[in-house]
């Protein structure tokens, strides 16, 4: 290790070191000059603050997308892929801190948009290595922001009780993780990626190896909240404001599928056993595959039951937990980047409609969308695209998602192995449209509701939630634009 | 040597022009979609604003496409093409790209010019009218559909816009929807042509599974190095296709929804009937002609079709299309009607002519058709106008006095459509005609001349009783000439209707399809280019005028007579009638051909008890399967299990920690075992 080396450390994280300046300058401004000012100023302040830093961060992005690197023994692995992931999180995040101009759930809204950043900082640590301690430190960093936006609203009872169930649930899940890796690294001696992946092999039939196997994707489980390890999502997506929720959907959606996938691909492939019909042979596919399974009944049948947007959104990601899971069983990164990424703007879009229509009517059920058409017809139409995407109707990006996740699938092993789970997973889609098109039926069907006047969210939402709108048409209609990055 | 250096010259003075021809197609393309987008969201308000934006765009898509022509077709340059990558979904690869040669861009004039007439007439035909800007969203959306047919370079692509070309004809059809007939017309047009295309997306997925491509270029090429590429299904494949082109350009048996369709807008009318949707499925087969020309080779099943190929069979149908529409226009009496069926008739012509191995014939009298039916629409859309919206012949009369410039306009394309020499319509109808006897087919070319008899009498019939004698009710002695905006287009239209042969466009064409194969035929065995024309062109008049006659006599001089046995019957019948005296004459063989020889009630018979059937048994699997045990049978199951996880998701975290731990415990157990 020579200072050469920690120059260039620190010129590649660039973009990273924008994103903490970023968190700095937002607190600093925060503190310094807006004391006495209206929230809703701070708010837009803040999220000003991040998008010029975030867009910086971008622009280093784009400039050195074709970088490639692996520096200090996989604790930074740079490629190309991981670049545009990292800008699928910038973005993400910028929408995210727009959202907080929407409802004043807190006073110290600087602080919180900070923590955006911050969280943001942590998921780009997180795709961009292969060392499971900076797996496990970046995890924490994104997770602990996260606890902290989900209790934010400190003047509800709610929101403390969902971030008390998120941060002590999370905390065991990181145990379970963290004894995971302990476990991998007793059995490889290695906490590289790489390393484990040459030496894990030797151990392909050990109980040891399946239970770290199962202990670390428990964690991850908790991440992506996957049956069984599903519980704290709807309590923390109803409890917390709506761009905790949002993020929650979103970017630590993105970031936590695309290691899994790498951790699972890269750090994992000769443990893989199988889950093919009737071969059924210990091994993270096994793990996987059962995990996929109970998230998609699960996730789909109850979210059949939910009166409430927020829960029914949390079983909904519940269910997509277990499509995208699909996409990891077949091995196929763009598959799981582009479902991954989909979702997540999906999922900050439908957010982004619950804040301005719960800011503005107080209702938070699924009724408080009647008659929506009449009331903002922009939130409607955008509404109504990012649930068909979610239902997977083409041409939104919804359904190439799907399409890739299933195709990926399928085509692993020999002799489709894996069409139970993939005619699951069609079965399961059919189910969900039932509950999606509940929602779109208040919207475009039900009668507007006596002395319910105009929703309009502010100009700069409007904008955002009409582009990501866009977004799920365009790269639904021409998947090419955004898979041939991922590649 | 000349050609070459033609070549060379045109390559290099390409840049002059643009850098990529393929940009200024695409950007044709999107110019209508441009204006439709543009009315809708922004100047949706004002009747003035819509019709410039739709014309403007409309007006530039054509000089565009003539800047295209200039390059693609008086020039030899090759053909382009412009993919991008659309999607790809394991082997299938779709590109969305354009086609600019000798073809498309003959095509894309015919679309853009017919299009641009029927918008600036519209203007004065949709005057009033409340929804006049959506009027002219739906031209416009229409117009770019077809274009996309016209450029695409792919199956997948061209069925994308065949579709498109679906939706915006249900939207115009249907466009007076408060109207039930107009509604109903629309339906059964858009129903009648999703059955041609279920048939078409079959033959693109077979020849997707046996080849590999759905590229246009790519499959000629490959067919081109191994024809026996599609193996037993080729026929198939063919056939399959051309159900598409049956659907869109009308061919029996599902020929009933053109008629209907008159239901619409009379400019409507003229723009489907004259330049895109019925065109569509001709240049389509014309587009993907070298599918046809692979060995005959039929599944086991079918083995009994023996030596027939897909073209015979598709000859047959266009012939017999022709036939029967041509009879039934003989007794209609609406206006719209009776060029209705004629537009019919045409096109089993045009598809005959493709049958018979005449993409080029087929393609040229499309071309000649495009310019004298649009007319002929366009002033029967006059007469109505005139006649405060009386349809019937019979109530007409007597217009050529107060409509003269409609009447002399009428008249001419009424001579181009019946053939008469040196109109237009003679040359195509004469190219038709050879294409059949050449090829072998002497029993279609003797339908082919029957035929064009009975065009000359039933057209003749229409302008005898609408325009002479005298005024048959109070609208038509009331009537007076249409406004400018109505009656220029008509004059435009004249032009080409009469002098469009004049230019060799049949040998520009036979050069496009037949010279890379070596196989020159027609009556252009040597190729003229449009310069040498215009330098030449006092001497060619004369050639041009009456080459036929020279080259191949039998048809030329079969078909004049056919055109004048036609006329003389109806001059006889017709001239100064007060009543049609055919039905006395025929009984009740008139009575069938007045009603569309029973076919829509056969349909109705055959077709409407059977879907019944099938929806009563739909209805049943709905309402005990779907609804009893799947839906109210997952609603209890749901229920029950609602309830079970309600316990579950008590909100208690010690319970959560305890299933966490019990799953983790539980996907080890099951995975180890």
């Amino acid at each position: 290790m020579t200072n050469g080396d920690y120059y260039q450390l620190l010129k590649l994280l660039a973009p990273e070191w924008t994103v903490v300046g970023t968190v700095l300058a937002i607190l600093f401004a925060d503190l310094q000059f807006w004391r006495n000012r209206s929230v809703a100023w701070r708010s837009a302040g803040a999220a000003s603050i991040l998008s010029l830093g975030f867009a910086a961060a971008a622009g280093l992005l784009i400039w050195k997308r074709a970088v490639t690197a692996d520096l200090l023994g996989g604790t930074l692995v740079l490629s190309p892929t991981s670049q545009y992931v990292k800008l699928a999180l910038l973005g993400l995040a910028i929408v995210t801190a727009w959202l907080c101009t929407e409802g004043e759930f807190t006073k110290h809204v600087g602080e919180f948009v900070a923590l955006i950043a911050l969280a943001t900082a942590g998921m780009m640590f997180l795709v961009s290595t292969e060392n499971l301690l900076m797996v496990f430190v970046a995890l924490e960093l994104v997770s602990l922001s996260l606890y902290v936006m989900t209790a934010f609203n400190k003047r509800s009872p709610r929101s403390a009780e969902a971030a008390l169930k998120y941060f002590l649930f999370g905390g065991m899940a990181a145990a379970f993780t963290l004894f995971g890796f302990s476990f991998l690294y007793g059995l490889t001696g290695s906490i590289h990626l790489p390393t484990i992946a040459a030496k894990i092999s030797w151990h392909a039939g050990d109980p040891l190896t399946l239970v770290a196997i199962v202990l670390v994707v428990a964690g991850f489980g908790f991440k992506i909240a996957a049956v069984p390890f599903h519980l704290w999502a709807p309590d923390a997506y109803e409890g917390a404001p709506a761009p905790a929720a949002a993020f929650i959907a979103s970017g630590s959606k993105v970031a936590s599928f695309f290691v899994l996938g790498k951790l699972l691909s890269v750090g994992l492939p000769g443990v893989g056993g199988s889950g093919a019909w009737k071969a059924f042979s210990p091994g993270w596919l096994a793990v996987v595959a059962i995990l996929a399974t109970a998230s998609m009944i699960f996730g789909n049948l109850a979210a059949l039951a939910q009166s409430s947007l927020r829960r029914l959104l949390a079983y909904s990601a519940i269910a997509h937990a277990g499509y995208a899971l699909l996409a990891i069983i077949g091995g196929s990164q763009p598959a799981l980047l582009y479902y991954a990424i989909t979702y997540a703007v999906t999922s900050v879009g439908i957010f982004g409609v619950v804040a301005v229509v719960e800011n503005r009517t107080g209702n938070e059920d699924i009724a408080g969308l009647a008659g929506l058409r009449e009331r903002s017809f922009l939130l409607s139409v955008a509404l109504s695209v990012f649930v068909l995407s979610l239902a997977g109707v083409p041409p939104l990006a919804g359904f190439f998602g799907k399409f890739y996740a299933f195709a990926a699938a399928a085509k692993l092993g020999s002799s489709l192995g894996y069409w139970w789970l993939v005619a699951l997973a069609l079965g399961a889609s059919c189910v969900s449209l039932f509950y999606y098109l509940q929602v779109l039926k208040q919207v475009w069907v039900a009668p507007v509701p006596e002395g319910q006047g105009k929703v309009a969210g502010g100009w700069v939402v409007s904008i955002l939630l009409a582009l990501l709108a866009l977004a799920v048409l365009v790269t639904g209609a021409a998947p090419e634009l955004l898979i041939r990055f991922l590649k | 040597m000349d050609v070459h250096a033609a070549h060379n010259a045109v390559t290099a003075a390409a840049p002059a022009f643009s850098s990529r021809p393929e940009d200024i197609a695409w950007f044709i393309l999107l110019l209508p979609l441009l204006a439709a987008a543009g009315i809708t969201l922004i100047v949706r308000r004002s009747n003035f604003l819509a019709a410039t934006f739709s014309i403007a765009a409309t007006v530039t898509a054509f000089v565009l496409s003539f800047v295209l022509f200039l390059m693609f077709g008086v020039g030899d340059a090759a053909a382009v093409t412009s993919p991008f990558a659309w999607l790809h979904a394991g082997e299938l690869a779709v590109n969305l790209g354009v086609t600019v040669d000798k073809l498309s861009t003959l095509m894309l004039l015919v679309v853009t010019g017919v299009s641009a007439l029927v918008q600036v007439y519209s203007v004065g035909y949709m005057h009033g009218d409340r929804s006049f800007p959506r009027f002219f969203i739906g031209l416009s959306l229409f117009t770019f559909s077809m274009l996309g047919i016209v450029l695409a370079d792919n199956f997948v692509m061209m069925f994308l816009f065949w579709e498109l070309v679906g939706v915006s004809s249900w939207l115009l059809i249907g466009f007076w929807y408060e109207k039930e007939s107009a509604a109903d017309a629309a339906k059964k047009a858009f129903l009648t042509n999703r059955l041609g295309d279920f048939g078409f997306l079959l033959g693109i997925i077979i020849i997707w599974a046996a080849a590999g491509t759905v590229n246009f270029a790519e499959l000629s090429q490959k067919l081109g190095a191994h024809p026996d590429l599609l193996g037993s299904l080729a026929s198939v494949a063919g056939l399959l296709v051309f159900m598409g082109a049956m659907g869109k350009s009308a061919q029996f048996p599902l020929h009933v929804w053109l008629p209907d369709a008159m239901e619409g807008p009379t400019p409507v009318s003229a723009l489907i009937h004259a330049a895109t949707m019925v065109a569509a499925g001709v240049y389509m087969l014309c587009r993907v002609f070298f599918l046809y020309q692979v060995e005959t080779a039929w599944p086991a099943a079918l083995a009994f079709f023996g030596s027939i190929s897909a073209l015979d069979i598709i000859g047959g149908i266009g012939a017999f299309t022709a036939l029967l529409a041509a009879l039934m226009a003989i007794q209609q009496n609406d206006i719209k009607r009776i060029l209705a069926y004629s537009t019919l008739s045409q096109l089993g012509y045009m598809v005959m002519a493709v049958g018979c191995g005449g993409p080029d014939a087929a393609m040229y009298h499309l071309t000649t058709h495009a310019g004298f039916k649009a007319l002929l629409f366009l002033g029967a859309g006059s007469v109505i106008h005139a006649c405060h919206h009386e349809q019937d012949i019979w109530k007409m009369g007597g217009l050529r006095k107060l409509m003269p410039k409609t009447f002399l306009t009428f008249a001419l394309g009424t001579a181009a459509l019946a053939g008469l020499p040196p109109l237009s319509g003679f040359y195509s109808k004469d190219a038709v005609l050879l294409a059949a006897l050449d090829n072998g087919h002497p029993v279609l070319f003797g339908l082919g001349v029957l035929i064009a008899a009975m065009t000359t009498f039933y057209m003749l019939r229409l302008v005898l009783v609408a325009f002479l004698g005298s005024g048959r009710s109070e609208a038509a002695g009331h009537a007076h000439e249409s406004p400018g905006a109505m009656t220029w287009p008509l004059v435009i239209l004249a032009v080409p209707s009469v002098m469009l042969a004049w230019v060799p466009l049949g040998d520009y064409l036979t050069h496009h399809f037949f010279t890379d194969h070596g196989h020159v035929h027609g009556h252009g065995s040597e190729v003229i280019s449009f310069g040498a024309t215009i330098s030449a062109a006092f001497g060619l008049v004369n050639h041009i005028l009456f080459e036929p006659f020279n080259h191949a006599p039998l048809p030329a001089f079969l078909g004049t007579g056919a055109l004048i046995i036609g006329a003389w019957i109806a001059v006889t019948l017709y001239w100064n009638a007060e009543r049609d005296p055919l039905p006395k004459l025929l009984g009740s063989f008139a009575r069938g051909m007045r009603n569309r020889f029973y076919f829509d009630e056969i349909y109705e018979a055959i077709f409407i008890p059977l879907h019944d059937l099938v929806a009563r048994l739909a209805d049943w699997f709905d309402r005990w399967v779907v609804g009893g045990l799947a839906v109210r049978g997952a609603h209890g199951s749901t229920e029950l299990l609602g309830r079970a996880l309600r316990i579950v998701q008590s909100g208690n975290l010690q319970t959560y920690t305890f299933f966490f731990v019990a799953g983790v415990a539980l996907v080890v157990l099951i995975a180890l075992k």
